[in-house]
């Protein structure tokens, strides 16, 4: 596991970063979220101008919103720049950890679903030996149990099933 | 002599023992996250709100403040020692920060950074204390109309003059305001793109976005800027303070970076980055130390620390007599005001101002709590930076989790959280800014509300936004604005191009 987050790392690092025309797809994902809107402020009703109905905001705001993300698609398109080095194993990792710890806590409790989620976090990084994740994902659990519900009172289990 | 009364009333609200508290709790905890270089001063706040809804809202508001402005000192530290800057606005600092510390001068230059950051936020603070009171009582005689212009002006400056394409700045605005439509419309009662989804039917909360955006955003990006294992360098304690010549040549800096620094931070949009980038390059001008500028001058640090802290201060002063943010920080400050009931504006100053002149108090207790916190404990921090990022990255993750699920201890948060998290890294990674997304998620349903106002007042006439003087004119400033960043942006991409070929050739 160590040696091929190691290699991953290697590959990652010795690849070349995104180019910025990609940044044209932000510019359609923000026109498909303004047709969504603009759609949606139609079908609730845009009212007249002196009585503003619900759909109203929501649609002035798609169409800028439009106009605007077809001017940044535009810019994009033309531009050729390297962008900034994505680091996708710690994106991966971090999105993991949040996932672990919405399907863990509820289910099996707060101590075991922390210690999991800090395990999954500190996946990315190589240099910490699976022992010493272990130990941080305890001292991790061990301190949240004690902040979270020994002093701040929260309504969360600490362990479900126990 | 009201602002002199106002100021002693503040006094007394401030020194509470709770209020005291939670000031030390909140610079404390600010100069922590602060520290840690990579993330923010909108990280440490958005990490530390849940925390405050347990506090009354004068506690709450003391603290958020002590967070901004402790993160604000705390990210100095960093760019000093390592070169890396724990906060955007600190990035000034290490120019001649770092050299120092590398001549050795760690400790002179770290003092330098706790002086200049204590001069320039008293000096903002004096600035917010007579600025702000005039500012709302000017705003009182505003309408619907007017205050549909500021939000106007406020978002346009907020998004045309940050970093990057203004395109991609106003488009992000103009998505937060949409966002802010989510949930039940509080006029009509009608659901607005909820998806059927109970829990959207209140919107999406405010910490789950700034969260998202700012803590899981910045955590991704920080944790390979602080794998690559920067040098730190020592501190040599015997010399940590400054000469007399030294200290003559900082006290200069220190006033002029506080009055560029006040003058910015009120600006919306502007903040603390442009504030002490600009003090820095008028001190480099005027200096007359100015060949030693980049190679270690003692000026180098006063003058950014100082225009950072004293416009830390000043952002204050659209946000509360105005309910104008000129920052992501300080919509976050009005979100949290309004979870609490307490609409920002000129009417914040008469019915609660308590809270008012509490919060200014409490800035000069904070600056001098800091300054205990960053000279006498200085080596804390130092260790601190010493802990290995692994131990501390996987630590923040889980207290992001646990602040987003104590909002309702419901998982849904934490998969909005996610999908806010991984929005804010590849809008990064593309060059989008989320600080205006958020400014425009906050001010939204403001800006709404005072549309659909002015437009019943006008009787549907939408000429009236032009012709009422005070909205008539700041309509005119927001065009200037968005003309001016639009070919500021296309002259830079012009010069751009014009290296690029000269450097094909």
């Amino acid at each position: 596991m160590r040696d091929f987050l190691l290699r991953l790392r290697q590959v990652q690092s010795t690849s070349h970063g995104p180019r910025a025309w990609m940044g044209a797809l932000g510019g359609v994902a923000l026109l498909a979220l303004s047709l969504v809107f603009i759609v949606g402020g139609y079908e609730l009703g845009f009212g007249s101008l002196r009585r503003l109905g619900t759909g109203a905001f929501p649609m002035i705001t798609g169409v800028i919103l439009a106009v605007l993300s077809v001017a940044v698609i535009a810019a994009d398109l033309r531009d050729d720049s390297e962008l900034a080095q994505p680091d996708w194993i710690s994106f991966a990792a971090i999105g993991g950890a949040l996932v672990v710890f919405a399907l863990t806590v509820g289910r099996i409790g707060l101590v075991p679903g922390v210690f999991l989620t800090t395990i999954t976090a500190s996946l990315p990084d190589p240099s910490l030996k699976f022992t010493g994740k272990a130990i941080l994902g305890v001292i991790v659990a061990l301190g949240c149990w004690a902040l979270f519900i020994g002093l701040i009172d929260l309504p969360i289990k600490p362990f479900v099933g126990v | 002599m009201v602002i002199l009364s106002g100021f002693g009333q503040g006094l007394l609200v401030a020194m509470q023992p709770e209020n005291l508290l939670y000031c030390f709790l909140g610079v404390f905890l600010g100069t922590f996250i602060g520290v840690l270089p990579g993330i923010g001063s909108m990280a440490a706040i958005s990490m530390l709100l849940p925390l405050t809804f347990y506090l009354d809202p004068t506690a709450a508001l003391v603290m958020i403040a002590g967070v901004y402005y402790g993160a604000e000192y705390g990210g100095s530290i960093a760019s000093i020692l390592m070169n890396i800057p724990g906060t955007p606005s600190s990035s000034i600092t290490c120019i001649d920060g770092y050299p120092m510390a590398r001549e050795g001068r760690a400790g002179i230059a770290l003092f330098t950074s706790a002086m200049a950051s204590f001069g320039g936020g008293l000096i903002g603070m004096v600035v917010m204390a007579v600025l702000a009171p005039a500012l709302a009582s000017l705003a009182l005689n505003f309408g619907p109309t007017e205050y549909f212009a500021v939000i106007l002006l406020g978002l346009v400056a907020a998004s045309a003059v940050s970093n990057g394409s203004p395109v991609k700045g106003i488009s992000m605005v103009v998505a937060g305001l949409m966002l802010g439509t989510v949930g039940v419309d509080i006029t009509t009662g009608a659901e607005r793109f909820t998806m059927g989804i109970p829990e959207m039917r209140d919107g999406v909360h405010l910490v789950i976005v700034a969260m998202g955006l700012f803590g899981v955003g910045e955590l991704i990006v920080s944790i390979r800027a602080n794998a690559t294992g920067a040098h730190q360098n020592d501190i040599d304690y015997a010399k940590f303070y400054p000469s007399r010549a030294e200290w003559k040549a900082m006290i200069g800096p220190i006033w002029r970076g506080a009055g560029i620094g006040s003058f910015f931070g009120a600006l919306p949009g502007t903040g603390q980055t442009v504030a002490s980038a600009v003090a820095y390059a008028v001190e480099k001008k005027v200096s007359p130390n100015k060949a030693m500028f980049g190679r270690g001058a003692v000026e180098g640090v006063a003058v950014p620390e100082s225009a950072n802290n004293s416009a830390t201060q000043t952002a204050f002063i659209p946000t509360l007599p105005l309910g104008v943010p000129g920052s992501a920080s300080m919509a976050l400050v009005i979100g949290a005001l309004m979870m609490y009931g307490i609409v920002p504006g000129p009417r914040l100053l008469i019915d609660h101002a308590d809270l008012f002149w509490g919060l200014v108090a409490s800035f000069l207790i904070g600056n001098v709590l800091l300054l205990i916190l960053n000279i006498p404990m200085i080596g804390l921090w130092v260790r601190l930076l010493k802990i290995p990022y692994r131990y501390m990255y996987p630590t923040i993750i889980v207290l992001i989790c646990m602040g987003v699920y104590s909002l309702n201890n419901n998982v849904f948060d934490i998969w909005l959280t996610l999908a806010f998290g991984w929005a804010g890294y590849l809008m990064r990674l593309f060059r989008f800014e989320p600080a205006p997304f958020l400014i425009g998620f906050v001010l939204g349903p403001m800006m709404e509300e005072q549309l659909r106002r002015a437009m019943l007042l006008s009787r549907g006439d939408p000429s009236v936004f032009l012709t009422r003087p005070i909205s008539g004119t700041l309509i005119a400033i927001t065009v200037l604005l968005l003309a001016w960043s639009i070919y500021a942006a296309l002259k830079a991409r012009r010069e751009g191009r014009r290296i690029a070929a000269f450097s094909d050739e």
